[in-house]
């Protein structure tokens, strides 16, 4: 991208991709909810030295014919339906069902996902350190699917050999060891293919103590091979490329920003976060209360994952995206809205 | 095979209403099964595809500083609509004319603000909302020649350089020529059929090229087919025509060189029109050597329309008009080439071109065989159309 040496309003316009619309519909007015419909550039008002335009796509998605949007599933928890055991202890029980769903993933293109629960990616699922938890799984695809969750359990709960056939159903139970960020996907043959296919999600275990309060999100970096290839041509976060793009995220200068970060890419090696203007304390697999690490940038192979945790001094607009940059112009690119 | 089809005695020759109306029953019952198949959704066939087949052409490419512009056509069984579009593997947005949803064999046109870099390769990848990539590369992207006074001049300097002027040098030999005896005419005569096969053969390839490109509803090689016959059957007929006429034989002669210079010239339009197409997308970078390349390799064709003049004598003037004939159309070609460009008609071009030279050459062996009737020339015919051959094979190291 060629440097612009203006400072200030016209770079922020510039970021947010549709800098000359921008201008025209003053910055104020922008909405956050994915209801622009407008071409994210419109040649010709695009003046000479401004620099090129943001990648991205024209349009939104139908996020309402999706049935998710980004901007809320980055911070929907799934703590499930809880009751108390006998003894005091908290049993915690979530319902999933896998599905064969179309989800536009770019402008009017339907990606034929394989989903739980009818999102990409799945619901995250949350719980505390100790519980015992019972995931309630049916296949509602035409594929046999299971559930494989990243912690520790019995081999029979493990989800690899137990596969369920369409219209069949599965409870896995077990304790919720240990403490960290973790994940969840199927794991029936071909993986490659049924993980590349949408189906997984983050899964948060709590340390028994908590964490300090901060304003939390999640972010599963995942790829999309939309022609099937074996080679993915979208990336994105937590299921449309772009999204927070176009729709950034808003948080507040000086609060504790706390990001659970998994990496489920497939066909690529590696996949990284890098956070523009500012550092982040890093809790690989969040299985420690004492971060390893005081970065910018993070690299995460498949199924590695750790929590994020920072603070804003300035507001302003801020990216966050791959620093592979080629994944960052295919789709893996966000912004930060922070307010004052 | 000779059995003359029989002719129904006494009837009329025109058709009676009667006749069309038995002409019209297998039309009637052919939309009938139409109906049937389009009602019974296949009537019994399962005819939907697994996958959605879609075929998209890439018809012109237009580069201008810091922007792109991509003109596609819907070349499928039925309606696309384009989703996103990958720009050297950078998702980029786009603006698109008249919308993103084009009907069977409909246009499009994509315009990209993009910063492309000169002389580096541009991957374009669009993505309909079937999601099927369609792609394609420009090897070294450059800046397109835009339309308008300076383009004018440069594709007439174009058909100037590669089409009048070499013809007309060609025609220089004149002089030389007229020194000659029958033995060296008949060798000269050969060697203009071995210029014309080759040339006609070259033309034929690369009109196949062009047509290899095209999307499939196009039907390429049906096209330059069609072209090639075309041309060959309208020129014969009309040199039959003319033949029939009946004057003395230098003026049969003069005709077969204007015929030569006619064939010549179509020919040199399909060229010019290949060139003009290709110099304004900038893929061919006509160096000094491509230049002088195309006058050397030209400057034998000048030679094949005044053979069969050179025993007599034909005036300056006619002699100019001849290699007129032969070269300017190179010059509409280039016009034609930078300014419309299209695929389709770039292929017929060079097929009418290469039927044109074709049937010019089938004309050259017939006075060569009057000549070698009446003298045994052994080798000399080969000799010649070998010479021809290699020639433009030597000359077209320079070209290719």
């Amino acid at each position: 991208m060629k440097p612009s040496r203006r400072a200030g309003r016209r770079d922020f316009l510039r970021m947010s991709g549709y800098g000359a619309l921008a201008v025209a519909m003053g910055a104020a007015a922008l909405p956050r909810d994915g209801t622009r419909k407008a071409p994210a550039f419109a040649p010709g008002l695009h003046a000479h030295g401004d620099g090129p335009p943001m990648p991205g796509f024209n349009r939104e998605v139908d996020h309402i014919a999706n049935g998710f949007n980004p901007s809320d599933t980055l911070t929907d928890f799934d703590y499930g339906v809880v009751s108390t055991l006998p003894g005091g202890r908290t049993l915690r029980e979530y319902r999933l069902f896998s599905g064969d769903k179309d989800i536009e993933v770019a402008p009017g293109a339907a990606f034929p996902a394989w989903v739980y629960n009818g999102r990409l990616p799945g619901p995250t699922l949350r719980a505390r350190e100790g519980d015992l938890l019972r995931v309630h799984f049916t296949n509602g695809s035409a594929h046999p699917h299971t559930v494989h969750f990243h912690g520790v359990h019995p081999a029979n709960m493990d989800g690899v050999f137990e596969v369920v056939q369409p219209g069949e159903s599965f409870t896995y139970e077990f304790d919720a060891d240990p403490f960290g960020l973790h994940l969840y996907h199927c794991h029936v043959m071909p993986l490659a293919k049924h993980i590349a296919k949408g189906l997984y999600g983050a899964f948060i275990i709590d340390p028994a103590q908590g964490r300090p309060p901060a304003h939390e999100m999640v972010m599963v970096m995942h790829g999309l091979d939309v022609d099937f290839d074996g080679v993915n041509d979208f990336y994105a976060v937590n299921g449309i490329p772009f999204h927070y793009d176009r729709n950034p995220i808003p948080i507040k200068a000086g609060e504790l920003v706390r990001v659970y970060l998994v990496n489920i890419l497939e066909f690529d090696l590696l996949n990284s976060f890098h956070l523009h203007a500012n550092f982040f304390h890093y809790y690989p697999t969040g299985t420690s209360l004492t971060p390893s690490e005081f970065t910018d940038t993070v690299i995460q192979g498949q199924a590695q994952r750790g929590i994020l945790e920072f603070r804003y001094t300035y507001p302003g607009r801020y990216m966050f995206h791959a620093h592979i940059t080629e994944f960052t112009e295919l789709g893996w690119t966000g912004l930060f809205d922070v307010a004052a | 095979m000779d059995t003359p089809i029989p002719t129904p005695a006494g009837k009329p020759a025109r058709p009676d209403l009667k006749a069309l109306v038995l002409l019209a029953i297998p039309v009637l019952l052919l939309a009938g099964v139409i109906a049937v198949f389009l009602l019974t959704a296949g009537a019994g066939l399962n005819v939907r595809p697994v996958a959605p087949v879609e075929d998209l052409a890439f018809e012109r490419l237009v580069l201008r500083e810091g922007e792109i512009e991509v003109h596609v056509r819907n070349t499928g069984p039925d309606t696309l609509t384009l989703s996103s579009a990958i720009l050297n593997e950078t998702v980029w947005p786009f603006h698109i004319e008249p919308g993103e949803t084009l009907p069977r064999l409909g246009r499009a046109t994509l315009t990209f603000a993009y910063p492309w870099i000169e002389a580096e390769p541009l991957a374009i990848k669009l993505f309909t909302a079937n999601s099927i990539p369609f792609e394609t590369v420009i090897p070294a992207a450059a800046e397109t020649i835009p339309s308008g006074g300076d383009a004018w001049l440069r594709f007439t300097l174009i058909g100037l350089y590669v089409g009048v002027l070499p013809v007309l040098l060609g025609i220089g030999w004149y002089p030389a020529l007229r020194r000659m005896g029958a033995r060296a005419f008949v060798f000269l005569m050969a060697l203009t059929v071995g210029l014309l096969l080759f040339l006609g053969i070259d033309a034929v390839n690369e009109s196949l090229e062009v047509a290899a490109r095209l999307g499939r509803p196009f039907q390429g090689v049906g096209l330059v087919a069609t072209g090639v016959l075309g041309a060959y059957l309208l020129l014969d007929a009309i040199t039959r025509h003319q033949a029939g006429l009946g004057r003395g034989e230098s003026d049969q002669r003069l005709r077969l060189a204007t015929m030569i210079a006619v064939g010549i010239g179509l020919h040199n339009l399909g060229e010019g029109l290949a060139i003009g197409a290709a110099y304004r997308v900038g893929e061919a970078a006509l160096g000094t050597f491509l230049v002088i390349g195309f006058v050397l390799q030209n400057i034998t064709e000048g030679l094949g329309i005044i053979a069969p003049v050179v025993r007599d004598r034909p005036s300056v003037r006619r002699l100019v008009v001849l290699g007129t004939i032969g070269g300017a159309p190179a010059i509409a070609g280039a016009w034609i080439g930078g300014s419309i460009d299209s695929a389709p008609l770039a292929a017929l071009f060079l097929a009418v071109g290469a039927g044109a030279v074709f049937e010019v050459m089938v004309e050259v062996i017939r006075l060569v065989r009057r000549q070698t009737a009446k003298e045994a020339m052994p080798l000399n015919v080969f000799a010649g159309v070998m010479a021809g051959m290699l020639l433009l094979y030597a000359t077209g190291f320079l070209v290719k």
